[in-house]
């Protein structure tokens, strides 16, 4: 009984073992395969400084011309950072006066303040 | 209207003169510590694009990254379509085009001290230009005093196939966007502060460009800054 009990038990186990391991190794392809699409892919650069994308810091140009009272054309942004991961904040010269703009990712200006 | 505004460094004092002898507005940055990096796929990690990377990278694949080669990409901007858009931080040229898209190229900027911002146009263009180095780096450089009278236009000028002069007015900036006979500085921060191309994409945008095209130059550098 014992052996036959032993026997029994060991049986149906060796295809629960075959298919903890083969369940194991899906699990490690995933996860290397996961790993693998989850990176950068090879030669993408990047730059670490973080300023605003340029068509952001153009649209807080145009957005600062009405309260630095000035043409939008004669607007610079001068300096850019990011502030989160939606907002970037631009400073904007013109003829010595600046102004901060935020503006989010979506190019949607949030304020424009003169300074 | 339209100002200068130029980064800290060496040829502060060169091209501040020139700004002021213009009748523009000049500003100083404070140092820049960011810079461009590549992702290393053996490694898995970044690593910093620089002279030598650049060059080995040019070398096995016979071009810049896929993030430098000229391309139409999406730009919200109420610019005009033939504006000229430069994010040297980015090392990215944008032409404006219509439909809030633009073509962006790659591009070589001002090292260290040389970078520059300002609202230019292009004052006229050149097919092969005759290089003439300023006064200032026939002084500091021994290469460029031979071509103290002009380097004709060829294959080995620094300024390559094509220039596009910059002006303020009607008034020479001393600024260029050209091209290069050394393609693999694209992405860096290489010059004296010229914009530089490689010869099919300068060419390209010769091609598109009209002289008086308004040319808006991003502030090279970090968020400080101070007036002078």
């Amino acid at each position: 009984m014992s052996s036959a009990s032993a026997s029994g038990s060991s049986s149906p186990s060796a295809p629960n073992r075959n298919r903890a391991a083969m369940l194991a190794a899906l699990l490690a392809t995933m996860l290397v395969v996961g790993c693998q699409s989850s990176g950068p892919a090879p030669d993408t650069v990047r730059n670490t400084g973080q300023t605003a994308p340029a068509d952001l810091q153009l649209t807080c140009a145009s957005a600062a011309a009405t309260p630095l009272g000035v043409d939008s054309a004669a607007v610079l942004p001068v300096s850019s950072s990011q502030l989160d991961a939606q907002t970037f904040q631009v400073v904007l010269e013109s003829g010595g006066t600046r102004a901060n703009c935020v503006v989010d990712t979506s190019g949607n200006v949030i304020s424009v303040q003169k300074v | 209207m339209a100002f200068l505004s130029q980064s800290r460094g060496r040829a502060f004092g060169m091209k501040m003169a020139a700004c002021l002898a213009l009748g523009v507005a000049v500003f100083a940055t404070l140092a820049y510590a960011a810079g461009t990096q590549i992702f290393d796929p053996k490694t898995r990690k970044w690593v910093e694009y620089d002279r030598k990377k650049a060059r080995s990278y040019y070398a096995a694949h016979q071009q810049v990254p896929e993030a430098f080669r000229r391309q139409i990409v999406k730009f919200r901007t109420a610019e005009k379509p033939g504006t000229i858009i430069i994010d040297g931080n980015q090392h990215f040229l944008y032409l404006v085009q219509p439909g809030f898209t633009a073509i962006r190229y790659g591009i070589g900027v001002g090292r260290d001290g040389f970078g520059w911002a300002g609202i230019v146009k292009v004052g006229r263009t050149a097919e092969w230009p005759t290089w003439t180095p300023p006064a200032e780096m026939v002084a500091r450089d021994p290469n460029a005093r031979k071509w103290a009278g002009g380097q004709p236009g060829g294959p080995d000028n620094p300024l390559g196939a094509r220039a596009l002069y910059l002006y303020q007015g009607d008034q020479d900036t001393i600024y260029r966007i050209h091209g290069t006979p050394e393609p693999w500085t694209i992405g860096l921060d290489v010059s004296s502060g010229c914009i530089r191309m490689n010869n099919d994409d300068v060419t390209d945008l010769h091609s598109r460009v009209a002289v008086g095209a308004k040319v808006i130059v991003l502030m090279q550098g970090a968020s400080l800054y101070k007036g002078v």
